[in-house]
């Protein structure tokens, strides 16, 4: 059964939705910020953001009366958006490491070339 | 300063007839402004134009007109880099610019019956000639298939000018996604007096623009980035895949939430609950992409207004597509929002962000082709036009999302939440003070929006005209995808 929102919960409900995304999108940049410059002040801020998400998320659960099989939507959300950075930013550095390979062997060929 | 040239007729056959395509959606966008802007007033003087132009046909055209021109700004795009991408001359040049005409005419003749056939019974007499009746589709019956015949002679010019030419990972895409778009358009055609049934065929429209649209649009930013930051094809090509299987999964089944209360059984609300709620992961795991590019390699490019509109496309597909979505997908409280302005505020920014965006980043790469390939960089003289279009485009569009949803949730509450949807609940919330603010406020922005385009308009005609010639290549930099396999 899905029981609406109380009207009181209203602008709880849509706040947090909105917060879910925009915290998502936070853990997200200084997750991806932290892995490229190697920063820990970076990584505890996308994990700080993460908190705030699965806190929102949880909110944004009890304004829906999100119960029942509703929970494995709230498990989809916590895990997915944990795991989305993770699997993006291994994506990105395997599709980019052709481009270095090629730039590697640019700057041997320009070596050889001073070298002649 | 030396003053180059605008030579038309130079270009290549693809790209005279996406010039073509281009200025119809510019027109047509003006034509989304002026009637959207009538549209708004008539919110505030609802005797406004009473029984001369009835707020229904205004409300009309305003969304016909934007779904129109930016369906001539995607196949002007794709007519602009088709040559470049296969590596040869368009294939049925003479086609498609019958096509072109064809299609213009149906569309100013379709406007001026709306115009002219306000008010009149339903029947097959009308759905053939003047109006389908359908949300978003209206156009009659003869239209429709007249679209078809134009998208089926799109189709061919596309897919042969890349069986002709080379043969990219791009071009797959593309090619699947156009037979897509024409499929499903054909599904918008059926007729049926139940309204829940009818509601149902309404995916057309949410497939349109949540897949098929999607997929356009990766197809010419994957394109646009080769093109702009040199970036590599197959990191573009990789990236198109992922995206194009990120959006056929939770961006299908995601048409549910459209089913939550036309009478399908209840499952459509766990179904379109669960796959809206994924929907805006990858826009979240585009953020990571995003500052990895940035991190790892300079935003250097030739032309900053096209840049600068395609970085406003990925800020504006997340926050009108991805925040303003989510806010209200899921059916416990979509039950409130649904059809409210609460949707308006959504519809607002998603449509601006997700693709008006993109297609004016493509009328600055076509324009700057037009003025003789010259630098629209830190020198371009003028260049508070662009950016001030870019500003006000940007601030009116946003302006107008945040009126509309101040005025969506005082509908939300009063007339669903608290009357119950009655009749005399709609109106008592039409006439709530925070309603009735909301809607100037999306007046005022409505006005600025319409500057900003006025300066757009202005800038496309002029930019780069008193600019002279680079003196050599040197300061080129890299501007054209590379010749590389696919």
């Amino acid at each position: 059964m899905t029981e609406p929102v109380f009207a009181a919960h209203i602008m709880l409900a849509t706040l947090s939705g909105a917060m879910i995304i925009l915290f998502g999108a936070f853990y997200a940049f200084f997750f991806a910020w932290s892995r490229l410059k190697n920063s820990a002040s970076h990584a505890l801020l996308a994990y700080a953001s993460y908190a705030v998400f699965a806190v929102f998320t949880l909110v944004l659960a009890r304004a829906l009366h999100l119960s029942g099989h509703w929970h494995i939507l709230i498990g989809l959300i916590l895990l997915g958006y944990w795991l989305a950075p993770y699997g993006v930013w291994r994506l990105c550095v395997s599709t980019h490491a052709h481009e270095k390979t090629q730039a590697t062997t640019r700057t041997r060929q320009t070596r050889n070339y001073k070298f002649h | 300063m030396k003053y180059s040239k605008t030579d038309y007729s130079t270009l290549s056959p693809g790209k005279k007839l996406a010039v073509k395509y281009f200025v119809v959606a510019i027109i047509l966008f003006g034509a989304q402004l002026l009637f959207g802007a009538i549209a708004g007033a008539q919110y505030l003087h609802p005797g406004l134009f009473y029984n001369t132009l009835d707020f229904n046909v205004v409300r009309m055209v305003h969304i016909n007109a934007m779904v129109v021109w930016m369906l001539y700004g995607f196949i002007g795009s794709v007519y602009w880099l088709i040559e470049d991408e296969a590596q040869t001359e368009l294939v049925g040049y003479t086609l498609g610019n019958l096509a072109f005409w064809i299609l213009t005419l149906a569309v100013t003749v379709v406007v001026a019956v709306y115009l002219l056939v306000q008010i009149g019974p339903g029947n097959q007499l009308s759905l053939w000639l003047i109006n389908e009746g359908r949300e978003y589709i209206e156009a009659p019956r003869w239209a429709d298939i007249g679209i078809v015949i134009c998208m089926l002679i799109f189709f061919y010019n596309v897919s042969a000018t890349f069986m002709k030419g080379r043969w990219t990972g791009i071009a797959g895409v593309l090619v699947l996604d156009l037979v897509a778009l024409a499929g499903l358009y054909l599904a918008g055609m059926f007729y049926t007096p139940n309204i829940s049934i009818d509601q149902y065929w309404w995916w057309v429209i949410h497939l349109w623009i949540e897949a098929t649209w999607e997929v356009l649009v990766g197809c010419i930013m994957a394109w646009a980035l080769m093109h702009l930051l040199g970036t590599p094809r197959r990191i573009v090509q990789t990236w198109l895949y992922i995206e194009v299987a990120l959006m056929f999964g939770p961006g299908i089944l995601g048409l549910g939430h459209h089913y939550f209360w036309i009478g399908t059984p209840e499952y459509w609300l766990t179904i379109g609950g669960f796959f809206s709620a994924l929907e805006p992961i990858p826009l979240v795991a585009m953020v990571v992409h995003a500052v990895y590019d940035a991190g790892k390699h300079d935003f250097k490019n030739r032309n900053h207004p096209a840049m600068a509109w395609l970085i406003a496309h990925a800020f504006g597909n997340f926050f009108g597509a991805g925040v303003w979505g989510f806010m209200h997908t899921l059916p416990q409280i979509n039950l409130y929002t649904h059809g409210t302005q609460w949707s308006a505020s959504h519809g607002h920014l998603a449509f601006f962000g997700a693709y008006a965006s993109i297609n004016i980043a493509m009328w600055y790469i076509a324009v700057q082709k037009l003025r003789g390939d010259v630098p629209f960089d830190s020198r371009l003289p003028h260049a508070w036009r662009w950016k001030w279009a870019l500003a006000l485009l940007n601030i009116g569009v946003l302006g107008m999302t945040l009126a509309l949803l101040v005025s969506g949730y005082e509908q939300s509450f009063i007339e669903r939440a608290i009357e119950g949807s009655t009749w005399a609940g709609y109106f008592k919330a039409q006439t709530a003070k925070w309603f009735v603010q909301g809607m100037w406020w999306r007046q005022f922005f409505g006005y600025a929006t319409i500057a900003g385009y006025l300066l757009l308009v202005w800038d496309l005609a002029t930019i780069g005209k008193t600019v002279s010639q680079p003196a050599s290549g040197a300061d080129k930099l890299p501007a054209h995808q590379p010749a590389v396999s696919r």
